[in-house]
């Protein structure tokens, strides 16, 4: 499985090497992607000082580390949203007649992936943590590294549960779409500006505010003023992407004993 | 994988009686929800829907031996693709019973894909933006594939399907008989004992059909490989296996060899008469005329019944003839009127 993983990241740095221009369209695109969510924070923050009470600096390191998760996602699990689209044209079928597990097949389908978004999240997070003024010791170092991963898992158990409903219903672009502008609108300022019921949908239901959000309150010694919940919440961010993913995967493998194939 | 191959075979060979494949009164419903025309119908189908069950296979029973090439026929629509499906794990069987080299396939799923390789015509198994050799690359690392063994099959490969001109060109860029043949290569790397091949030769032209059937046939007969062939080309099965099972309605309704179901339905032969003039209405007593074009003259005669030397005997003292043949029925002639006419022979006679 090793050999295999390994065989799959020769192939896409192969393919980006063959594709060099599509790749740096791709990366001048997370940029100005990332950019411009940050300068219109700037810009919001200009008019007013700080959001409740969160500064400029702070609400930086918010999406700074939403971001990185989220890059972090993208690098190793992005191609579980191409699930839909095998599924309906059948192509989902080859998964089945090779001995791995489907949901690893499916993140090794060799693509044009790069962790160049990830190393640009981590850059932009170092820059964060230092402009936020927090202090580093090699636990903070730590525990931001398995944040971090929560926050991916976190990301990719909903995508999975999305594209595992797709066994039964055949169209979930909806639904995927839905939740992509929750999370791209949601998790860019603290979730105590919304109202209860966003709130309550963040943190419990798609618990996207354990990405950044909780774990951002700990860090910077800030008070939850969403729930009144103490910081430490913010270091279940690992334990709640774990639950998420095994959740997700569980569900999936309920999915590839109801699957039809296209019917056919 | 060696070794899984070989486990496989020390099982295989510890019950030499049992076969190699079985399924017992194997059937699949598919269940879909009904769809209801116009708006008010998509909304009617969205709260309250209706789900319809269409019977693919209706219990189906079969035993195929290790080493066999099968041909596994039917119309449109019969459950050949669906059985396929069920044999390679992809889908679980409604209900019966399914046993592939002592696997059944949907439980262990992945121990039984290393048992078998698939070709689906229809769909391709290779990556479309990678060269062939490294959607290669990538099975052998799938697979485990020592390199040596590898290198040794891949060569062989190569050289059988001549692949060597196409093997660095992304698959989006080749013709369908060049991708075919990649798709052949890549089901056959990791050695499997068992193939399963889905209308592998749909859309192909002469030269590369025949590229094809020469090197299925050939790994068919030195490496033992057993192979179940599903195609609507009848010359692919008469051509390449011994014993034929034909679906239809999701049943099997005739299994054995070729032979036998020449015999059956193939008891008319075609006497082709050349007159050395315009002849309007010939007769042969005992011969039915089916056709007469120019000088050109068809009788359909009963083999059982009638001796060809008589026909021939009668037919030359009668007329003045420049040549003659005697044709026999084609399988797909014989095919083509099970499907219309329904096959009349005792059900499944094994």
């Amino acid at each position: 499985m090793l050999a295999a993983y390994v065989q799959y990241w020769k192939i896409n740095l192969l393919t980006i090497a063959e594709y060099r221009a599509d790749f740096f369209m791709w990366f001048a695109f997370t940029i100005v992607y990332h950019g411009t969510a940050l300068a219109a924070l700037a810009v919001t923050m200009l008019r007013f000082p700080s959001m409740n009470g969160w500064s400029l600096r702070e609400m930086f390191f918010l999406y700074a580390l939403w971001m990185t998760a989220h890059e972090l996602h993208n690098a190793l699990f992005f191609n579980v949203v191409s699930v839909p689209e095998y599924i309906r044209e059948g192509r989902f079928d080859r998964f089945f007649v090779r001995p791995f597990d489907t949901l690893f097949q499916v993140l090794t389908v060799p693509s044009r992936t790069f962790p160049d978004g990830f190393i640009l999240g981590l850059v932009t997070l170092a820059i964060a943590t230092h402009v936020a003024g927090i202090h580093v010791t090699p636990f903070t170092v730590l525990t931001i590294a398995a944040v971090l991963c929560g926050g991916a898992g976190i990301d990719l158990g909903i995508s999975l549960f999305v594209a595992a409903l797709s066994f039964w219903l055949i169209r979930v672009d909806t639904l995927r779409w839905i939740v992509m502008s929750l999370e791209q609108d949601f998790t860019r300022y603290p979730i105590s500006i919304y109202t209860r019921g966003v709130r309550i949908v963040l943190a419990y239901v798609l618990p996207f505010a354990f990405m950044n959000y909780f774990p951002a309150t700990y860090f910077l010694g800030k008070h939850d003023a969403a729930f009144g919940l103490s910081p430490e919440v913010g270091l279940l961010t690992p334990l709640i992407g774990l639950l998420w993913t095994a959740l997700s995967y569980a569900f999936w493998n309920l999915g590839l004993r109801h699957y039809q194939g296209t019917g056919s | 994988m060696p070794f899984a191959a070989r486990a496989a075979g020390a099982s295989a060979a510890k019950n030499a009686c049992v076969p190699l494949i079985v399924t017992r009164d194997l059937r699949k419903v598919f269940r879909n929800a009904k769809r209801f025309p116009g708006a008010l119908g998509a909304l009617r189908g969205l709260f309250s829907p209706v789900y319809e069950d269409r019977v693919a296979v209706a219990g189906l029973s079969m035993e195929i031996e290790r080493g066999e090439f099968i041909g596994y026929i039917g119309p449109n629509g019969a459950g050949k693709s669906t059985t396929i499906k069920m044999l390679t794990g992809i889908l679980v069987p409604s209900a019966g019973e399914v046993e592939v080299a002592g696997i059944v396939p949907h439980r262990k799923r992945r121990e039984n894909a290393r048992n078998i390789g698939v070709v689906f015509g229809q769909r391709t198994q290779l990556y479309w933006d990678l060269p062939l050799v490294d959607s290669f690359e990538l099975l052998r690392a799938i697979y485990g594939i020592p390199q040596d063994r590898y290198r040794r099959s891949l060569d062989a490969f190569i050289e059988l399907l001549e692949m060597g001109d196409f093997l660095r060109t992304p698959v989006r860029q080749l013709s369908l008989g060049q991708r075919m043949r990649g798709d052949f290569a890549a089901a056959m790397l990791h050695e499997p004992p068992i193939l399963y091949l889905d209308e592998p030769t749909i859309g192909l032209d002469v030269v590369a059909k025949e590229a094809i059937r020469t090197f299925v046939a050939r790994v068919n007969r030195e490496q033992g490989t057993t192979i179940i062939l599903t195609t609507h080309d009848l010359a692919d099965v008469e051509r390449l296996c011994r014993r034929i099972v034909l679906i239809d309605h999701g049943r099997a309704i005739f299994d054995g060899p070729i032979e036998r179901i020449k015999n059956e339905y193939g008891r008319e032969r075609t006497l082709v008469v050349r007159f050395t003039e315009t002849t309007s209405a010939p007769t042969i007593p005992g011969a039915r005329l089916e056709s007469v074009e120019g000088m050109t003259a068809r009788f359909v005669f009963d083999r059982a019944t009638q001796r060809v030397d008589r026909l021939v005997r009668e037919v030359s003292d009668r007329y003045s003839v420049e040549d003659i043949a005697i044709e026999e029925p084609e399988l797909e002639g014989i095919i083509r009127h099970i499907y219309t006419q329904g096959y009349a022979g005792e059900e499944r006679s094994a």
